[in-house]
């Protein structure tokens, strides 16, 4: 695990986008993500969530302000050691997987390391410790499609943790899962996460955001509100039915 | 990221659309296959021609007076000039070893005792020396002045019962005049012994100029009433080494003397025509260039081909980068840098290309091959354009991946992501 307080720190983040009138998608945001903490990002479409999960997975740069990423700040970085941060301090669950449809379970979960310059056995070894702990040993040579939407999403937790990141940023990860498998995916965060894995969701249900520790709520680019969620992650089952 | 690593992902890209990157490839394909057939056809061809030339020809300068604008191989537009004083004032001169005519004699057919062959042609007349002591497999070179033949190997076997040295053969000439030769040698191979006589295989009869030429050149009317006066169409010049010094002071003497006024055919030679002498090497040389030009000619289609080929796995990589918009935005996400994303597409085109150009040589050779047993050729692999067709194939990936590698590495990680 990496030492330091902070996984993530966003100061005063404001981001314009320049089509025809600006278009202020955050602004003037600042949060700080502690590590090991469990956060959700709430907000209904166009609040800045998709813009916060960008700037935070070293995907894009401030217009102004700071985003501190495991201890280095995005905006001063250029494209390449950009490239490189995201690589090792930042892992992507997506509600899409986003697996690579030609390469399979072992194969997609070593691929991050695969651009770090980790050898092959060694990227191996290490994918399927991964694929153990999110309970696909028997999985590991089946292609993505061969596999289904629960086991793709496990795959690409496993993926996500592979560099043993800074921080796990997941978007809407059980947006495409039924209800049972969702539950799954949310226990194997909670797992993580009790294993000192630090974890920003930016879902818009509240039962997926009441597995955090806190709630942000976004609105037409700031943090309208922070929701503190005593227990958290230890919300049992049947908690996720009750909303608020 | 790693070399082989690149290719290993490549690799699966391309089996991923096993039909479009076949299809793909089809272009590079049918290039290299093409220049690899040509090529292989064309050295073979040459050694086939080359080969033939011993070293004891480079000696030799073929003759023939034509206008100067006569273009064609030896012998074009070649008029009867050289008289039989020609050749002994040239065989006394410095720096010439010997001179004899060369003339091929109309026949009709060539008996072995009981047994009769249909010939045309296939009677050449020329010097003693025209046959060389190692091209005789056994026997001996003719004399002039004697009823002697040398044979070669497809005229011995044309008989049911094979010619040997001592047997006598009976030549019908063109006209129904008949003469008796006795075989003293047979050559040790079918093909021409010169550039006059063409290098295929054929039943042939070599016989001294004198009688056969002077009597056949007298019954044509060639030369008036006595072998005296029989003209050649060609001559045959030897240096006194196969030395190009040599060689070159026997073309000077030679051209010298024929163009003066001593000379019995500058008579004829008038205004219009003038003396050729030249090398083996020097008339294969136009061979040589008809076949360069052939062999440029289907390069250069092959060229193109190659060219349709290289915009074809251009094309294919551009849909595949469009296609694969998703995945560049998943590889960039967890870590690719740009360079890795432009080398993992660029050696997919480079897979393409070399993968056509290995299997575009070995058609290619196959073909090769295949033509040169079909017409009888030693054949010669050309394995400098085996090594040149594997560049071009690598050459061929790079140009043709290149824009679409560099499209791909550009693209943004957040709008690929989001690509449906």
């Amino acid at each position: 695990m990496k030492t330091g307080e902070t996984a993530v720190e966003l100061i005063d983040v404001r981001k314009t986008y320049r089509v025809g009138e600006p278009v202020h998608a955050l602004d003037g945001v600042s949060l700080e993500v502690p590590r090991g903490s469990y956060t959700a990002i709430m907000g209904p479409s166009g609040s800045g969530k998709s813009t916060l999960m960008n700037l935070v997975g070293c995907l894009d740069t401030p217009t102004e302000g700071e985003v501190v990423v495991g201890g280095r700040e995005v905006g001063s970085l250029g494209d390449r050691e950009r490239t490189r941060l995201r690589g090792t301090e930042v892992g992507f669950v997506f509600q899409t997987f986003n697996l690579m449809p030609r390469l399979n379970a072992v194969e997609n979960v070593a691929l991050p390391q695969l651009f770090q310059g980790v050898g092959r056995a060694e990227r191996r070894e290490r994918a399927r410790k991964l694929l153990e702990r999110v309970g696909l040993a028997d999985r590991e040579e089946h292609l993505p499609n061969e596999l289904s939407g629960g086991q793709r999403q496990r795959v690409a937790l496993a993926r996500a943790l592979v560099n043993d990141p800074a921080i796990v940023l997941a978007d809407e990860p059980s947006g495409n899962l039924d209800t049972d498998t969702e539950a799954e995916i949310l226990d194997l965060f909670d797992e993580f996460h009790e294993g000192g894995t630090t974890m920003l969701v930016v879902t818009h249900e509240r039962h997926v955001a009441e597995r955090a520790d806190r709630i942000v709520h976004l609105l037409d680019g700031k943090i309208e509100r922070i929701e503190e969620l005593d227990g958290g992650s230890t919300t049992d089952e049947s908690g996720t039915e009750a909303s608020t | 990221m790693r070399p082989l690593e690149f290719l290993r992902l490549s690799w699966r890209s391309i089996r991923g659309h096993k039909l479009r990157s076949s299809l793909t490839t089809l272009g590079v394909i049918i290039g290299v296959a093409a220049v690899i057939a040509f090529v292989t056809l064309g050295a073979s061809l040459q050694a086939g021609i080359i080969g033939d030339i011993s070293p004891d020809d480079q000696r030799n300068l073929y003759g023939w007076a034509a206008e100067p604008d006569a273009e064609g191989g030896p012998l074009a537009g070649a008029q009867p000039v050289f008289s039989q004083h020609d050749l002994e004032e040239l065989s006394d001169r410095e720096d010439v070893e010997a001179a004899y005519g060369y003339a091929t004699i109309q026949t009709q057919a060539i008996s072995n005792g009981d047994e009769q062959v249909p010939q045309g042609d296939g009677l050449i007349a020329a010097g003693p020396s025209y046959i060389r002591e190692d091209d005789l497999r056994e026997g001996r070179q003719f004399e002039m002045n004697e009823s002697e033949a040398v044979i070669n190997p497809a005229a011995a076997e044309q008989f049911e019962e094979n010619v040997t040295v001592g047997d006598e053969l009976t030549l019908t000439i063109l006209g129904g005049q008949q003469t008796t030769v006795t075989v003293v040698g047979i050559t040790d191979t079918s093909e021409g012994l010169s550039p006059f006589e063409g290098f295929e295989t054929a039943p042939r009869v070599y016989v001294p100029t004198d009688p056969f030429y002077a009597e056949q050149a007298a019954g044509l009317g060639f030369g008036g009433d006595g072998g005296d006066q029989a003209r050649y169409l060609a001559i045959v010049v030897e240096a006194e080494s196969a030395d190009d010094r040599a060689v070159e002071r026997a073309r000077e003497s030679a051209t010298s003397y024929l163009q003066s006024e001593q000379s019995d055919a500058s008579d004829l030679l008038g205004d219009d025509l003038e003396v050729r002498l030249q090398t083996s090497t020097e008339l294969l040389q136009q061979l040589q260039d008809v076949l360069d030009l052939l062999q440029n000619f289907i390069v250069g289609i092959a060229a193109i081909s190659l060219l349709v080929g290289s915009i074809g796995i251009a094309n294919i990589m551009l849909v595949s980068v469009t296609e694969r918009t998703r995945e560049i935005g998943i590889m960039k996400a967890v870590g690719a840098q740009n360079r890795d994303v432009l080398g993992l597409f660029l050696s997919e085109a480079v897979i393409l290309g070399t993968v056509g150009a290995i299997f575009g040589t070995a058609v290619g050779l196959l073909a090769g091959y295949l033509g040169a047993w079909y017409i009888d050729l030693p054949l010669v692999y050309p394995y400098e354009y085996v090594a040149l067709a594997i560049v071009v194939g690598v050459v061929v990936g790079i140009l043709s991946g290149l824009y679409p590698a560099w499209r791909a590495a550009r693209t943004d990680p957040i709008d690929a992501l989001r690509y449906e």
